[in-house]
């Protein structure tokens, strides 16, 4: 690693003495994000502006310093980790709100607002911005942009990748560029849907277009119990079967269940073997025909319960035990890997049945709560880090599981990422040639070895068998899906 | 960079042993690109033949243009050389559709009509609706990569496409995404491909998201004795609470073409879908916008009737019978298509012949086509025509591509708009994935 010392000097002539961090006991925050991965940067810099960010990067090319380009540090894969050392450059100076257009339902932003503050500021003109990821109310736009991140209501509204119209960039030379823009369509290849999802390694994000949908006229949520998990999946194929895409189906198995209703007293019965959450929006006419045609769905795989959420309170409620399951696991155990992958949603009942006996042979219990509707599973091997054995035992559960997925027809990340949780499984579902055309990328964008390097492919080594020990310990009930 | 330098049987005798047989079609002539003709058609059956023609080709140095259903090949820049039409049209098996994940995997030279029949069987489609169906396929919708009326509500042509398997301009086959709607995995590599024109490889095959067919559809077309009107009204639907399929304002010299609209006059369509009662509020809530803004009449259709507007409307200026001299889509911000509309309107006549105006205002697209009356040597006055849309849409902030002229009018042009800072890029991934210029030189942005 090149000696920083110099770069130091040089980012505080450009950014200011208060937003350069390179003390070990001031870095220390920084060394890792929402997954489990570590690695302690060289240097953090906090610039205030898209200028600021641009002659950060050119002062770090010039010194051959990597840069990890940061948010909120929410993700789950890695994604925000210094693996090889080198600068974090930390967004979340950049967070003013720089224009809401409501003639033309956008806004303009910088990388580190806060997911939810968008919406927030847009609700005065009826507007919103759909992504959701659980972590919203902590996450930036930027990582967002980053990781193409989805959500509960991604089922029907789509990812990031669908609501960004253009952004401006800094490239791996200082150089800034737009791509795409306020318009709808622009000449040219789609870079902007290149660099959105390249998890840091082609451009860093400094202004972002964002598409504002109107807010629904009327919401409803429901909710639907079961004895078997199987009764709920196959309720979530008849709802798709019926022609309807809800806003969001949710589904949990009876360990979130157990978990999270004394946590958080969601109102989940006790002895259920699955839940359902399902909402669908829009306008009243059709919420009213769509919930009640749901309702009919559910009812025919012998529900122990349905009931709809009669106020707000309710509705809130319904949702706080489905957004406080993770943090609610730690009852169960001290510890959990998530694994987050995505099936054809017509194969949720045999994928789940196989991850049942996938816990049954490692003799560990795993809790499944997932975005059933677009089948994005998120398995949860639960287990006690103090035992090695134990420990052992879930990586190798996990690996199985992301196999599975795989040969189901799914997919190794479906919201959270490659990053480096998931680098070395990348051949499960691309050959040397399909990673090969995917690599010619970074070359392309001047950002190879600068921008986020050691991310997303394989680097051939094995991989240290503890992605995700101790993230109930670190994250607590704050933990995110 | 070896331009293609033998005669044409030797590539035809490559072409056709790459192919695995004699696969190269006769009548090469019918696969022009702005009047330049390639040496060689070949029409390959399978990704494999598509493959080892490509690579043939990359060895031989020979300009390969990918092509699907012609429909839209006057979309580019002057083809810098062009020696193997590679005609995708034997790619026409829809290789998985999977109803209950709304998902499909087809190659690329089924026609978006064909897909669509199926699909339809299981009360599902393809959210695209690009022109002339029946002859487009999937392949080059994607490839081109604009949207139709649809895209309002169901989003770009770019956002269907769930994996994708492309031949690179070596012959290498490679895949990215997958089967499935939602998934992270890698780089989303096809995005690069929708929208490039084959510049950067050939599609072969893509898996797309479906949607289920809206459980009930009508249309409220209604019309206005002035286009600001129309365009204020959809607006006002735009900015409204409810949500339609498509919103189209067709101006009173394009409803001349148009089968069943009344001529004299603009129009605005407005396609819903949805559950019935919904879709009942949604129709009173768009009649009444419409006379708030002075509509003169307003028709509803259903069916076959419905059906045929939307037809013309994502065909206009495709099928022969409206087919313009020269053909130009803007796309602005949605609040700047009523501005951008008066100053086309205001240019509209001033090369002679008539200007036709159809756009989208939810999505900010507009449509300026021109028809030369021979009165003018046409190819100054396509260039005025050129010159004057392209001032009109960058004083009103959009972005601009010729999509038809004619050929002899376009040395010396860029058909593309200017894209800013990102050409850099854009020019590296060329020579990242095409640095030999293989897959179609020169009809891409900037000259790529």
């Amino acid at each position: 690693m090149p000696d920083v010392d110099p770069l130091v000097n040089e980012l505080r002539a450009i950014v200011g003495n208060d937003y350069v961090i390179h003390l070990p006991e001031d870095l220390i925050v920084f060394e890792y994000d929402g997954s489990v991965d570590k690695a302690m940067p060289s240097a953090v810099v906090l610039p205030g502006s898209t200028a600021e960010v641009s002659e950060v990067v050119s002062a770090a090319s010039r010194a051959g310093v990597p840069i990890v380009a940061r948010g909120a540090g929410t993700g789950l894969s890695g994604g925000a980790v210094a693996e090889q050392g080198g600068l974090v450059v930390a967004l979340t100076r950049m967070k003013r709100i720089l224009e809401i257009d409501p003639a033309d339902h956008l806004a303009v932003v910088e990388p580190g607002v806060v997911n939810l503050d968008i919406s927030t500021a847009a609700a005065e003109y009826g507007l919103y911005f759909a992504p959701d990821p659980s972590s919203q109310r902590a996450c930036t736009i930027g990582g967002n942009v980053a990781e193409n991140s989805g959500g509960p209501h991604c089922l029907a509204y789509g990812v990031t990748t669908n609501h960004v119209l253009g952004m401006e960039v800094v490239l791996a030379d200082g150089s800034i560029a737009w791509l795409g823009g306020r318009t709808r369509e622009t000449p040219g290849y789609d870079l902007r849907g290149i660099v959105i999802g390249s998890e840091g390694t082609l451009a860093i994000a400094t202004k972002i277009v964002v598409r504002l949908l109107k807010q629904p006229e009327a919401v409803k949520t429901l909710l639907a119990v079961f004895k078997e998990m199987d009764q709920a999946s196959s309720a979530v194929s008849g709802i798709i079967a019926a022609g309807i895409v809800p806003a969001a189906i949710e589904m949990m198995d009876h360990f979130c269940i157990e978990a999270v209703e004394p946590a958080v007293n969601a109102g989940y019965p006790k002895g259920a073997g699955a839940v359902l959450l399902v909402e669908v929006d829009g306008l009243s006419e059709a919420v009213e025909e769509e919930a009640s045609e749901i309702e009919r769905v559910c009812r025919s795989y012998d529900p122990m319960e349905i009931r709809a959420a009669v106020d707000e309170e309710e509705r809130a409620r319904l949702w706080a035990g489905r957004k406080g399951v993770l943090g609610a696991l730690g009852r169960l155990a001290p510890n959990y890997y998530l694994v987050d992958g995505t099936i054809p949603r017509t194969r949720l009942m045999e994928v789940l049945a196989r991850i049942t006996e996938i816990g049954d042979k490692y003799g560990l219990p795993i809790a499944n709560l997932l975005h059933a509707g677009d089948g994005n599973l998120h398995p949860s091997v639960l287990f006690d880090e103090r035992d090695p054995d134990q420990l052992r035992r879930t990586m190798e559960a996990g690996a199985e599981i992301l196999e599975l997925c795989v040969e189901a027809g799914g997919v190794l990340s479906g919201e959270h990422g490659i990053g480096l949780e998931k680098q070395e499984y990348m051949p499960l579902m691309f050959n040397d040639e399909d990673m090969a055309a995917m690599a010619k990328l970074a070359p392309a964008f001047g950002s190879r070895g600068r921008f986020n390097p050691g991310k997303i492919f394989p680097t051939g080594k094995t991989r240290a068998p503890i992605p995700h020990a101790g993230a109930v310990a670190r994250t607590g009930a704050g933990a995110f899906i | 960079m070896a331009a293609w330098g033998a005669d044409a049987a030797e590539l035809v005798d490559a072409v056709n042993g790459a192919a695995g047989g004699p696969a190269a079609c006769s009548g090469a002539d019918a696969y022009g690109i702005d009047g330049v003709t390639p040496k060689v058609a070949v029409r390959p059956a399978a990704v494999d033949a598509v493959s080892a023609v490509t690579a043939a080709a990359h060895r031989a140095g020979a300009a390969v243009t990918p092509w699907g259903g012609g429909t839209r090949t006057s979309i580019g820049n002057l083809p810098r050389r062009y020696d193997v039409a590679l005609d995708l049209t034997g790619l026409d098996q829809i290789i998985a559709h999977n109803p209950g994940d709304l998902t499909a995997t087809v190659q690329a030279g089924v026609t978006a009509a064909a897909l669509q029949r199926t699909l339809a069987d299981h009360g599902q489609f393809l959210a695209v609706d690009p022109p002339l169906p029946e002859s487009a396929t999937v392949g080059g919708a994607l490839a081109v990569g604009s949207s139709g009326p649809l895209k309002w509500q169901y989003g770009s042509v770019r956002d269907v496409v769930i994996g994708m398997k492309v031949v690179q301009a070596d012959g290498a086959v490679t895949k990215s995404g997958g089967q499935v709607v939602k998934n992270v995995s890698g780089y989303d590599v096809a995005r690069l491909h929708v929208g490039g024109l084959g510049t950067l490889g050939v599609i072969v095959e893509v898996s797309l998201k479906l949607t289920p067919l809206p459980a009930h559809e009508t249309t409220v077309t209604a019309s206005y004795g002035s286009a600001s009107d129309a365009i204020d009204a959809a607006l006002d639907i735009f900015g409204g609470g409810t949500a339609p399929l498509a919103l189209t304002v067709i101006d009173a010299s394009a409803a001349a073409d148009f089968k069943d609209l009344e001529s004299g006059a603009c129009h605005l369509a407005v396609r819903f879908g949805g559950r019935p009662r919904a879709v009942e509020r949604m129709v009173s809530e768009a009649q009444a916008a419409s006379k708030r803004h002075g509509c003169r009449r307003i028709r509803q259709a259903d069916g076959a009737g419905a059906a045929s507007l939307w037809r013309q409307a994502a065909d206009f200026g495709w099928d022969t019978a409206t087919r313009p001299t020269v053909g130009v889509r803007a796309s602005v911000t949605p609040a700047s298509v009523g501005s951008l509309w008066a100053a086309l309107q205001r240019q509209g006549t001033a090369p002679g012949g008539r200007t036709a105006l159809v756009g989208h205002p939810a999505h900010g697209i507009v449509q300026a086509h021109w028809r030369s009356d021979g009165a003018q040597p046409v190819d100054e006055a396509a260039r005025a025509f050129i010159r004057s849309a392209r001032r009109a849409i960058r004083a009103a902030g959009g972005k601009m591509v010729v999509e038809q002229c004619p050929a002899s009018a376009k040395a010396g042009l860029d058909v593309w708009d200017d894209v800013g800072d990102q050409i850099a890029v854009m020019r590296s991934l060329k020579d990242q994935y095409d640095p030999r210029r293989v897959l179609s030189p020169g009809r891409y942005v900037g000259g790529i």
